[in-house]
């Protein structure tokens, strides 16, 4: 198994705070890769380097072998780069089906005039109703999105992320209020995405029972410094992680 | 003789009675079933035949509902398709009227089209702010383009004729003078149809779902790779050129193009049509012009009727009452016509069994 992802020594700091100091990590295809930390440890601020919303003052990311210095997210986007966000961001207005297709697009040329042809867009339909069924949104596929359910829009933003297809889907807190059986049905949906189309995960998450469970490899931050980095069923035990992160029992 | 009418009422059923779509290809059609294509040839067919069965002066009203409709489609596509507001529309509008004043007679369709491209890259430029600035801030940048198109055309003589204006001949096509809206409304159906299926089709497939991402979340539609730039300088452009066309074909029908047709009190006039008919989509520009230019003109009939002695107090409650229409709309319907008219369909389509 390749590296997918790799960053090396990034650093970014906010009118002299350090969001992130030195942080270094690779991520394996295939990989369901955890990065947890308290709050303010810059979780969120590194998937936005990593997605191109940010970029680093030092140090480089490289996607598939490729830099990704000065390129913008939606030519990261284009090169395999997911995203969802903390909190939604979904298109509230939109219909969930046109969220998903929006989604699916990513990579499609532009059309003269901008019209597609008939038949593209079926396609496009056929595959979009495939990632709709696969996440149980169908029932759903003509509501306007922002009219639904909470769980389920956190649903509408998995649904169309991975209608682009992406070799790597960065998940920012996935599971932040959902219910535990919400919980375990977008856990399912995502050992399955890997399963059936390939697609490598690097989830930010609370949830720590979660996140040893179902992650392969673990990543600590506080501060903007790396605390731990590798199994998790070494995380427990790190005096140092069990000091920043998880407190004395 | 039973099975005969059960297989007639079948094949009904199945031809025309079908309000359910049943496939994704039907989903994605213009008209999604066998009885809303009928309904759209329909249409159609009352659109050619309209100058048959009206008046002049109904004619007249209708040839100016169709070319508003076109020009709010226009506005539809910026404000409700991609969520960026405009006080400029009227200005662009009387660039493709000046521009079409210039060509006229049998280079009219010519001339018009000029107009829609010369405002379309007016409308880019004015398109530059919006790639910074949002909301009241954009608002207040093409209030300024407004106020400044209205200086041009009031002083820049040599192309627009100064406060009198330019007076222009009417179109001819293929040695036939289009003097009357009975006439004109063929040439206004040759823009406006194509433009309308456009927008149409636009708003259906990709770049309608990018305009309406950027209106919706520009964050999240950058990180799922759209250009937010392209999108805002299209939507722009194609506003523009929308209500170029439309300026054209107004200057065509009044004959005549003077700095007061195109007042920042129009461009209000259309972005009112915008919210009653209901943002972004094809139907609403049809039913927000029909309803705001035609309201006026049936409270006018209403207090000719009345008897001249009383026209000068109910011209004032006019406005008044038309404004509290548009209040109402707000209030009651934030989906405008398009809202109302998709729950009386909805409740029809389930009708007599809504459960």
């Amino acid at each position: 198994m390749g590296m997918i992802l790799e960053a090396k020594n990034l650093h970014l700091s906010f009118k002299g705070v350090k969001a992130l100091a030195g942080v270094e990590f690779a991520v394996n295809e295939g990989e369901f890769f955890a990065v947890i930390g308290p709050n303010g440890a810059g979780k969120t601020t590194l998937l936005n380097v990593l997605s191109g919303v940010y970029e680093p003052e030092k140090g480089e990311v490289a996607f598939l072998g490729q830099s990704l210095k000065g390129k913008s997210p939606q030519e990261r986007a284009r090169m395999g780069l997911g995203r969802t966000f903390q909190g939604l961001e979904i298109f509230r207005g939109m219909s969930v089906l046109d969220n998903v297709k929006l989604g699916a697009e990513l990579a499609s040329p532009t059309y003269p005039l901008g019209l597609p042809r008939a038949e593209r867009e079926w396609r496009l339909r056929a595959w979009a109703e495939e990632v709709l069924d696969y996440l149980h949104l169908a029932p759903f596929r003509h509501a306007p999105a922002g009219m639904l359910p909470y769980g389920l829009q956190k649903r509408v933003e998995v649904a169309r992320a991975l209608a682009g297809r992406p070799k790597l889907l960065l998940l920012d807190e996935p599971m932040a209020g959902l219910a535990l059986e919400e919980k375990q049905d977008l856990a399912r949906f995502l050992l399955d995405a890997r399963e059936e189309w390939g697609v490598t995960l690097l989830w930010v998450e609370h949830d720590l029972r979660a996140v040893l469970e179902l992650s392969d490899r673990v990543l600590v931050l506080s501060y903007g410094e790396v605390l731990y980095y590798g199994p998790p069923e070494g995380v427990r035990q790190d005096p140092k992680v069990v000091e920043a992160y998880l407190g004395h029992a | 003789m039973y099975a005969l009418s059960k297989r007639l009422t079948d094949a009904y059923s199945r031809r025309f009675a079908r309000a359910v779509r049943e496939t994704y290809r039907e989903d994605e059609a213009y008209a999604s079933t066998p009885l809303g294509r009928l309904a759209l040839w329909a249409f159609l067919l009352l659109l050619l035949l309209l100058p048959f069965l009206l008046g002049p002066y109904p004619m007249y009203v209708a040839t100016l509902v169709a070319i508003g409709a076109l020009s709010a489609l226009g506005l539809h596509l910026l404000v409700g398709g991609a969520g960026q507001i405009s006080l400029g529309h009227a200005a662009f509008m009387g660039v493709g009227a000046y521009a079409a004043s210039h060509l006229f007679g049998p280079l009219a369709p010519l001339g018009i089209l000029l107009g829609g491209l010369i405002a379309a890259l007016l409308g880019l430029v004015l398109a530059l702010p919006s790639l910074r600035i949002k909301g009241v801030y954009l608002a207040i940048a093409t209030l300024a383009f407004q106020f400044l198109a209205d200086y041009v055309f009031k002083n820049w003589e040599a192309v627009t004729g100064g406060i009198r204006g330019r007076t222009l001949p009417p179109p001819q096509v293929l040695g036939l003078s289009l003097d009357t809206p009975e006439r004109l409304w063929y040439l206004v159906l040759l823009f406006a149809l194509p433009l309308f299926f456009y927008g149409k089709r636009l708003l259906m497939t990709r770049a309608g779902r990018a305009f309406n991402a950027v209106r919706d979340n520009d964050l999240s539609a950058r990180v799922a790779g759209v250009d937010l730039t392209r999108v805002k300088l299209f939507a722009f452009a194609l506003s523009a050129f929308y209500a170029g066309v439309a300026g054209g074909l107004l200057a065509q029908l009044y004959k005549a193009v003077t700095p007061e047709y195109f007042p920042l009190s129009v461009s209000i006039q259309y972005l009112a049509m915008v919210i009653v008919g209901g943002a972004g989509t094809v139907l609403g520009a049809v039913l927000g012009a029909f309803f705001v230019l035609l309201i006026p003109e049936v409270l006018n009939s209403f207090v000719g009727a009345l008897g001249p002695e009383y026209a000068a107090t109910l011209a004032a409650w006019r406005n008044v009452a038309f404004g509290f229409l548009i209040l109402l709309f707000l209030i009651l319907e934030p989906l405008g016509l398009v809202g109302l008219w998709g729950r009386i369909r909805n409740y029809f389509r389930t009708w007599p069994l809504p459960y």
